[in-house]
């Protein structure tokens, strides 16, 4: 044995513990940060696996607002999520949509859509499974039917929606020139995934966030309510008036709705298989929907799972005397033995004057929510 | 002698100490022992000692009304630990307030993270509820205790409970809802039945007097605090009948203090 070999061992002993110094990253997109509006909540829904960079929203945009995403590129049965969730319409069809009559929308083949949309808003926040009941939650035995990024892949190959086949639409995408190096900056690799294009849509629809509606800028200090919007207030917030807000929040929950479950008294015979009891077989789920938020109430007529209310009148006639009992009606739509709240007209004229304080237009004209210039 | 070799047992034993000893991590710091004993607070419901069971039709009060319970959600808060001959020690854990849902197993348990004097113990006793100064607005960002919010124009701050019912009996066939929803009351101006003029703090104070125990220096000691449902409408004092009440009472002071001084009757505890 040499005194060089010694030494060598000598330094070897020395920095055997160390740790390798990791690899340096092939790619470092830019980290993007949901800023909390005013008294919203602080838990946020984004997957360990789907942080959010200022890469992955900008392709999910483009993703979004792309009909080649349906694999498709004649421009008749090209489709996207855009071509029903319109901005304009806080990301609903909107019942005065040119091709979808009344606001039912359906796929390429046709087929229309099994319940009238949601709107996309605030979906950051949404803690309790996606879809009308819910069914696309962590709970759900198919683990590829558990997240808002699933909802892509989904909408690519269903009968009602694009009707397309998930590797046609990956490889029309991956062939368009500039995709690519999107997909790279976003997550590393040019390669298209399907995967990757529902992890970068999901991420531009957390960055979906209504905020600055009237009632918003009221809780801020900014502005006054005026005295039918007030009143209107206090009949949705008090249980011997209106009590929406049990089931839609308040000052106290901003995002106008609890995102829970409720059978509201629509029904009295259930026959949706696709109601919240399909998910959870609890009989008093039996026709229950998620009640939807009421931001943006102007814009996402029709009404109701099945869009049977197109108005907002219509619905406050609904809860003041049209509930029907059944053995499922939720205990919190106590006013069923009235058939309702019984509210006079001039109450359902100030509780719709506040609904219509929630109406945020800076959302519907958002130009970062708008349709960006394709590759 | 080669000074390789005069030399090569020292570089092989420093070597030898440093492979031996260059990896430890320092976990030498003698553990200490700890002066302090734990708690842990497991919430039951019963009715008519049944352990609960929800969205069925299995349960009757004293006025032969069958009934279901659909949600129970309700806060406790300072929970203090009164020592034998004066004195208490009080939960301090998340501001002393604990959130509990018969719907989310995680709730049934409370674990506060503070350290128990070891003593012994007389009684244990909570507030039903939030006080005047925890009861604050906008204090719970997040579901599921945001979702107690109770509206500002009704005294705000947030459900003390919420208790969801349906019920029938001979003469109503039909399922009926009843919530029992306590809260901050409201005075209603006699004229002008629209008019607040004043709030009432519901919040009550419960103590259990048998619930003496000793706590020992590193030992845990489990809580056991049982909901009787059946006693927040069977009483003592008094019995509500639910085919004569208001399908709801958070705008009801009355028929809320009738509930509130059942509710002073309606918990147990067992230690463990």
């Amino acid at each position: 044995m040499t005194r060089n070999t010694l030494y060598i061992i000598l330094i070897l002993a020395l920095f055997s513990c160390k740790k390798s110094d990791p690899p340096a990253p092939s790619y470092q997109p830019t980290p993007y940060q949901i800023e909390i509006p005013f008294r919203f909540p602080t838990h946020l829904n984004i997957p360990d696996d789907n942080p959010m960079t200022v890469e992955g929203i900008e392709l999910g945009r483009m993703l979004f607002y792309d009909g080649r995403i349906s694999g498709r590129t004649d421009p008749d049965s090209m489709m996207c999520c855009a071509t029903c969730h319109l901005q304009s319409r806080s990301f609903e069809c909107g019942i005065d949509h040119p091709v979808y009559t009344g606001g039912h929308p359906f796929g390429v083949t046709g087929i229309s859509t099994p319940h009238f949309m949601m709107p996309l808003i605030n979906l950051v926040w949404t803690h309790t499974g996606y879809l009308w009941n819910g069914v696309i939650e962590e709970g759900n035995p198919d683990p590829s039917r558990r997240h808002l990024e699933d909802l892509v892949w989904m909408g690519i190959v269903a009968p009602h929606e694009m009707h397309s086949d998930t590797n046609q639409a990956k490889e029309l995408i991956q062939r368009i020139p500039g995709y690519p190096q999107r997909f790279e900056q976003a997550f590393g690799s040019p390669v298209v995934t399907v995967k990757n294009m529902g992890k970068a849509i999901a991420q531009f629809v957390r960055t979906l966030i209504s905020a600055d509606s009237k009632f918003d800028q009221y809780l801020r200090g900014e502005v006054q309510l005026n005295p039918a919007e007030l009143n209107g207030y206090i009949l949705f917030v008090t249980e011997q008036g209106g009590d929406c807000f049990h089931c839609h929040g308040g000052e106290g929950n901003p995002l106008f709705t609890t995102n829970l479950f409720y059978n509201n008294g629509k029904d009295s015979v259930f026959t949706d298989p696709r109601d919240r009891y399909q998910v959870t077989g609890n009989p008093n789920d039996i026709g229950a929907y998620k009640a939807p938020t009421l931001r943006n109430l102007l814009f996402t007529a029709p009404y109701m799972h099945d869009g049977r209310f197109r108005t907002i009148d219509e619905v406050l006639d609904f809860y003041s005397s049209g509930l029907v009992w059944s053995p499922y009606i939720n205990p919190l739509m106590h006013h069923i033995s009235t058939n309702g709240n019984q509210l006079t007209p001039a109450e359902k004229a100030d509780l719709k004057a506040f609904l219509l304080t929630l109406t945020d237009s800076t959302f519907v004209t958002n130009p970062e929510f708008g349709m960006p210039d394709l590759p | 002698m080669n000074s390789t070799f005069r030399t090569g047992p020292v570089v092989l034993l420093v070597s030898l100490i440093v492979i031996l000893t260059g990896c430890k991590k320092d976990n030498d710091q003698p553990v200490p022992t700890p002066t302090f004993g734990s708690i842990n607070i497991q919430f039951k419901h019963v009715f008519n000692e049944i352990p609960l069971l929800l969205d069925t039709l299995a349960w009757t009060d004293d006025f032969n009304n069958s009934f279901e319970i659909n949600e129970v959600q309700y806060f406790i808060s300072d929970v203090r630990l009164h020592l034998k001959g004066g004195g208490t020690y009080q939960i301090a854990t998340s501001d002393g307030i604990h959130y509990v849902d018969a719907r989310i197993p995680e709730s049934h348990q409370w674990l506060p993270v503070d350290q128990i004097p070891p003593a012994t113990y007389d009684s244990v006793s909570f507030t039903f509820g939030l006080n005047a100064v925890k009861n604050q607005s906008n204090r719970f960002p997040d579901p599921p205790e945001r979702d107690m919010f109770w509206p500002e124009i009704l005294g705000g701050g947030y459900h003390y409970m919420k208790l969801n019912t349906k019920w029938k009996n001979d003469t109503v066939a039909e399922l009926r809802p009843f919530m029992m929803h306590l809260g901050i009351g409201q005075i209603y101006d006699p004229d002008k039945p629209d008019s607040i003029i004043g709030y009432v703090q519901n919040y009550f104070f419960v103590k259990l007097d048998s619930s003496s125990f000793v706590m020992e220096t590193g030992k845990l000691k489990i809580l056991v605090l049982t909901m009787h449902l059946d006693r927040w409408f069977d009483g003592p004092p008094d019995a509500i009948n639910l085919a004569t009440m208001p399908q709801g009472i958070m705008q009801n002071q009355p028929l809320m203090h009738t509930v509130c001084l059942n509710g002073r009757g309606a918990f147990s505890v067992k230690i463990e």
